[in-house]
C-alpha cells in the first residue's frame, strides 16, 4: 500500500515537472550552453557599465576639437588615445556604444510592436485585409530600403537620434510583420481559436491573449536577432557616412576612420576599440538569440 | 565547437594587436621647414623611349569634366586641362606677358589698343592651322547672350562693342579686328596696367573656331567638343575620357614646341584618404595640381619621391553674405537687413578664429595666417604692414560687447542688439580629410565668444554643389569658408567688383568702386601709383571686412624618382613636352 502511495507520489512529481514552463526551458537551455550563458552575463555587465558611465560623460565637452591633442597615443591623458580632432577615444566608444544600442533598442521595439501587431491582425482575419497588407509589405520589400534611408538622411537638414530612429523604423517593420503573419495564419486556423470564436470572445482578446503567447518564443527570438541586426545597421550607416552626424559620437564613425591608410597602420587606437566592441556585442547577442531559438524547438534543445 | 571558436577569436584579436604594434614609429614631427624645399628636381638615370606618365587627381568627388577654358568652373578641370592647354601667352616670374608664347602682346596706350600677333605654322591637335578667328572665338562665346559661364564681367565689358554684342544689338564685337592672318587688334574703353598680366578683358586662350562656330553657345556646356573630344594646342591631347574618373592623354604631334618625349599621360581620380598611400607604393608619378597640405605628414618620409614647394597664387578666406547678385543685370546689391550687415560682428568673428593653431597642427605651417587679400607672391603689391586679423579672444569679446551683442537670457549665447536670437549659418566644404574637424573647431572658437554658429543644411556641403549654392545666394548661408586662386592678375575687379559674379559676399559701395577703379586706371601705369592704390584698397577691405582672409598657402608637389627633370618655378621655360622618364614604371 505504501509502495502504491510512493508510486503515485513519484508519478505526480513526474507529472508536475514536465512539460516545464516556457521560461524555465530557456533558463535550462542557457545553463547547458556555457557560451550563451557567458555571452548573456557579459552582455548585461557591459551594457550596464556603458549606460552608467555614459551618464557621467558630457557629450559637448567630449566632442570639442582640440587640435594640439591630435592623434594622442593611449597614455595618461587619454585612456585609449585621441582621434584626429583630439577627442578622447574611450569617451567616444562609450557614448557611441550607448547611442548605437539605444537606437537599435528603440528601433527593435518600434518595429517589433508594429510588425507583431500587423502580422497578428492580418494573419487572424485573413481575406481581403490580409491581401491589402501583404501587397503593402511586398511593396516595402521591393524598395531598396537602404538606399532610401540614405537619401532621406541626406535630405533632412537637422537630424538627431530621434529622426534617425523614425527613419529606420519606417522600413524595417516589414520583416517582422511577414514572419509573424505566416505563423499567425497557421495558429489562427487551430481548434482552440475556433472554439474561442464560438464562445463569442472578442477578436482582440483572442489575438493578444491566446495566439500571441503561443508565438512568444518565436517573437522573442525574432526581436533578439533583430536587435543584433539593428546595431549592425546603425554602425554600418554611420561607417558609410549616412548615419549619425559627425558631431555625435558613434562606433561606425570611429571605424570609418580606418579608411585612411595612415590611421589604419599607425593610429590603430582610433578604430580598433570600436571594431572590437562591435564584434563582441554582435557575437554575444547572436549567441543569446540562438540559445533562445534552440530552446523554442524541442528537437534542438541541448538541455 | 566552442573551443575551436574561442581559439579562433583569441588568435584574431592577437593578430590585430600585433599588426597595430609592428609599425615603424617615426617621430619626425614638427612643422615643415619651407626653405628646405627645392623648386626643381633632377634625377639620375638613362631616359627611356616614350613612356607614360601616371598622374593622380586627388579629389573625393568625380570631376565635372568641362574641358573648355571659357566654361570651366573648378580647379580640378583646370588641372586636367593643364596637360592639353590652349594658352596663347607665356608669362615671366612677375606674371607679365613675354614673347616666348604662341602669341605676343603689344600695347598701344595712347589709343587704348592691344595688338596680338601669333606665330606662323601653329596647328591644333586635329591638324587644323591656328588662325586669328580662333583667338576671336572665345570672346564671341563669353559675350554671347546665351553664355552660361561666369566670365562675362566688368573686365570683359571693357572691350568696345562687347555690351552691344551681349544685348543682341550687334552680331559681332566691333572692338575685335582681324588685321591680317596673324594679327588681331583689340580696342578697349580704357587700359590699365593689368593688360600686361592678361587682364582688362584680354583673354589668354584660343578656342578652335572651326568646331565651335557651328555649336550654339547655349548648348556648348553639354557638347562633345567640350566634354568628350576637345581639340587643343597643348603638349598632349585628349584620347580617352571616362567621365568623372580618368583621362588618357596621348602625345600631340602638332605641338608647336616639338612633339613630347612621352607617349602619353594617364590621369586618374584618387580619393584624398588614399592618395598618400598610392604615391608611396609607386602607383603614380605625381599629382595633378598640388598635394593637399594635410597629407604632408604622410608623404614627407617617402623615399621614392622628391618634394617641391611653391607659394601659391591663392588664399583661403571667410566670406559673409551681405547682399544679392542679380543674374539678369549682372550687378550686386547690398541688403542692409542682412544678418551679417554689422561690420563689428564680422570683425569680432575674425578675431575669434584660432587659425594659427590649425595652421600649426593640421598644416605643419605649410599655411600661414593671412593679413591681406593679395598673396605675398605679388611682391610689388602685397602690403606686409597690414595688421590683419589675428587670434585675439579678448578683442573679439570687447568688440561684441561694444556693438551691443550681449547675452540677455543667460544661455551663454549672445543676442542681437535688438534682442533677437542670433543663429549664424555657416557653409563649409567637404573634401579634405580634416574638413569636419576644422569646421567643428571654428564653430567652437565662435561659441567661446558667445556666437551660435551652425552648419547650413546640418552638414558639410559637397564640393561640386558648394560653390553653386554660394553663388546663387542661397538663403541658408550667412557665412562661408572658401578659397580661390587669384590668377596672374592681382587686380580685384574680377573678384570684388560690383559686376562680378565671383564677388560672393555681394559687398559693394561707391567708395569701393572708386578704389578698384584707381588700381586699373590710366595713372596706375606708374608702378608707385598702382602700389599705393593697392595699399588703399587692402586697408579698406580690412576695415570693412566683407571677407576676411584666413590663410596663405604653399603648394607641395611630390615627384617620383623616375621623372628625370621637373621644375615648378614660374620663371623658367620648363614645358610638359620635356618630361622624360628613367624607368618603365614609377619607382616604389
Amino acid at each position: 500500500m505504501s509502495e502504491q502511495l510512493v508510486n503515485a507520489k513519484s508519478q505526480n512529481e513526474y507529472a508536475m515537472s514536465s512539460p516545464p514552463s516556457g521560461f524555465q526551458v530557456i533558463i535550462r537551455e542557457f545553463k547547458k550552453d556555457k557560451l550563451a550563458m557567458f555571452s548573456l552575463v557579459g552582455l548585461f555587465v557591459t551594457l550596464l557599465a556603458i549606460f552608467i558611465v555614459a551618464m557621467f560623460i558630457d557629450q559637448d565637452q567630449l566632442m570639442k576639437v582640440s587640435p594640439r591633442d591630435k592623434f594622442a597615443e593611449p597614455g595618461e591623458k587619454f585612456f585609449l588615445g585621441a582621434d584626429q580632432g583630439g577627442r578622447s577615444i574611450s569617451g567616444q566608444v562609450i557614448l557611441g556604444a550607448r547611442n548605437s544600442i539605444t537606437i537599435a533598442f528603440f528601433v527593435t521595439l518600434i518595429t517589433g510592436f508594429i510588425g507583431i501587431a500587423v502580422g497578428l491582425i492580418t494573419g487572424y482575419f485573413g481575406g481581403w485585409i490580409d491581401n491589402i497588407f501583404m501587397r503593402i509589405i511586398d511593396f516595402f520589400i521591393t524598395i531598396p530600403s537602404l538606399m532610401i534611408i540614405i537619401v532621406l538622411v541626406t535630405m533632412i537638414p537637422k537630424y538627431t537620434v530621434t529622426e534617425f530612429i523614425f527613419i529606420m523604423s519606417t522600413f524595417l517593420w516589414v520583416g517582422t510583420a511577414r514572419l509573424v503573419r505566416s505563423k499567425s495564419l497557421t495558429e489562427s486556423r487551430r481548434d482552440y481559436v475556433n472554439a474561442s470564436k464560438t464562445m463569442g470572445t472578442r477578436d482582440a482578446t483572442i489575438i493578444f491573449k491566446e495566439i500571441m503567447p503561443n508565438l512568444s518564443s518565436i517573437l522573442i527570438v525574432e526581436m533578439t536577432l533583430n536587435f543584433a541586426g539593428n546595431v549592425g545597421l546603425e554602425t554600418g550607416l554611420s561607417y558609410l557616412g549616412f548615419g549619425l552626424p559627425p558631431s555625435v559620437p558613434s562606433l561606425g564613425t570611429l571605424v570609418s576612420y580606418a579608411n585612411n591608410p595612415l590611421i589604419l597602420e599607425e593610429k590603430w587606437w582610433v578604430w580598433l576599440p570600436a571594431s572590437l566592441l562591435i564584434l563582441l556585442l554582435m557575437l554575444a547577442i547572436n549567441y543569446v538569440g540562438q540559445a533562445i531559438r534552440r530552446s523554442a524547438d524541442a528537437k534542438q534543445r541541448l538541455g | 565547437m566552442s573551443k575551436k571558436l574561442w581559439t579562433m577569436l583569441v588568435l584574431l584579436i592577437a593578430l590585430m594587436l600585433v599588426l597595430g604594434a609592428c609599425t615603424d614609429n617615426d617621430d619626425s614631427s614638427g612643422p615643415a621647414d619651407l626653405t628646405k624645399f627645392p623648386l626643381v628636381v633632377d634625377n639620375e638615370g638613362e631616359a627611356i623611349e616614350g613612356g607614360t606618365l601616371k598622374v593622380a587627381l586627388g579629389t573625393d568627388t568625380p570631376f565635372q569634366g568641362i574641358f573648355s577654358w571659357v566654361l570651366y568652373e573648378d580647379s580640378y578641370d583646370a588641372d586636367i586641362m593643364g596637360y592639353a592647354s590652349n594658352v596663347i601667352f607665356e608669362t615671366d616670374g612677375e606674371f607679365l606677358v613675354n614673347d616666348k608664347g604662341i602669341a605676343s602682346l603689344e600695347v598701344d596706350q595712347a589709343n587704348n589698343k592691344a595688338i596680338v600677333k601669333i606665330r606662323e605654322g601653329i596647328k591644333w591637335s586635329d591638324g587644323q592651322a591656328l588662325k586669328i578667328e580662333d583667338l576671336i572665338q572665345p570672346y564671341l562665346i563669353i559675350g554671347h547672350p546665351d553664355y552660361e559661364g561666369v566670365r562675362y564681367d566688368g573686365d570683359f565689358q571693357n572691350i568696345i562693342g562687347a555690351a552691344d554684342y551681349h544685348n543682341g544689338k550687334a552680331d559681332t564685337i566691333s572692338g575685335l579686328k582681324k588685321v591680317d592672318a596673324t594679327t588681331l587688334e583689340i580696342s578697349f574703353t580704357k587700359l590699365s596696367p593689368a593688360i600686361f598680366s592678361i587682364g582688362d578683358g584680354l583673354w589668354g586662350y584660343a578656342e578652335p573656331s572651326h568646331i565651335m562656330k557651328d555649336i550654339p553657345v547655349g548648348k556648348l556646356l553639354e557638347s562633345d567638343a567640350v566634354r568628350k573630344t576637345p581639340v587643343t594646342l597643348g603638349a598632349f591631347k585628349f584620347d580617352k575620357i571616362v567621365p568623372g574618373e580618368s583621362i588618357q592623354f596621348v602625345r600631340n604631334e602638332h605641338y608647336w614646341k616639338g612633339a613630347a618625349k612621352l607617349d602619353g599621360v594617364i590621369l586618374k581620380v584618387v580619393p584624398t584618404s588614399s592618395i598618400a598611400k598610392a604615391i608611396e607604393t609607386g602607383k603614380y608619378d605625381m599629382t595633378a595640381g598640388s598635394l593637399p597640405a594635410t597629407t604632408y605628414p604622410e608623404v614627407r618620409d617617402f623615399e621614392n619621391i622628391t618634394i617641391l614647394a611653391q607659394p601659391e597664387l591663392s588664399y583661403s578666406y571667410l566670406g559673409f553674405k551681405l547682399g544679392k547678385y542679380d543674374t539678369a543685370t549682372g550687378i550686386s546689391t547690398m541688403d542692409p537687413q542682412a544678418k551679417m550687415a554689422d561690420v563689428k560682428l564680422r570683425q569680432a568673428m575674425g578675431y575669434a578664429l584660432d587659425i594659427e593653431q590649425v595652421n600649426e597642427v593640421y598644416y605643419y605651417d605649410l599655411r600661414s595666417r593671412a593679413n591681406s587679400l593679395i598673396p605675398p607672391v605679388f611682391e610689388s603689391y602685397y602690403d606686409e604692414t597690414l595688421e590683419g586679423y589675428t587670434y585675439n579672444v579678448d578683442k573679439a569679446n570687447e568688440i561684441l560687447d561694444e556693438a551691443g551683442y550681449v547675452d540677455t537670457d543667460g544661455d551663454d549665447l549672445r543676442e542681437t542688439p535688438e534682442g533677437d536670437k542670433l543663429e549664424i549659418k555657416m557653409a563649409s566644404m567637404a573634401g579634405d580629410p580634416i574638413a569636419e574637424e576644422m569646421a567643428t573647431f571654428y564653430m567652437q572658437n565662435w561659441a567661446d565668444v558667445g556666437l551660435n554658429v551652425v552648419l547650413s543644411t546640418g552638414r558639410l556641403i559637397e564640393f561640386n554643389s558648394y560653390y553653386d549654392k554660394v553663388q546663387s545666394d542661397d538663403p541658408e548661408i550667412d557665412i562661408f569658408m572658401a578659397a580661390w586662386g587669384t590668377g596672374t592678375n592681382p587686380s580685384p575687379a574680377g573678384l570684388y567688383g560690383k559686376e562680378s559674379a565671383f564677388n560672393f559676399s555681394r559687398y559693394t559701395t561707391p567708395k569701393l568702386d572708386e578704389l578698384i577703379a584707381a588700381i586699373d586706371s590710366k595713372e596706375a601705369f606708374d608702378i608707385d601709383y598702382r602700389a599705393n592704390a593697392f595699399h588703399e584698397w587692402q586697408l579698406y577691405m580690412e576695415k570693412n571686412a566683407p571677407v576676411i582672409p584666413t590663410q596663405f598657402r604653399t603648394a607641395i608637389y611630390t615627384i617620383n624618382d623616375r621623372v628625370k627633370h621637373y621644375d615648378v618655378n614660374l620663371e623658367t621655360d620648363f614645358d610638359l613636352n620635356q618630361i622624360e622618364l628613367t624607368a618603365e614604371e614609377p619607382i616604389k
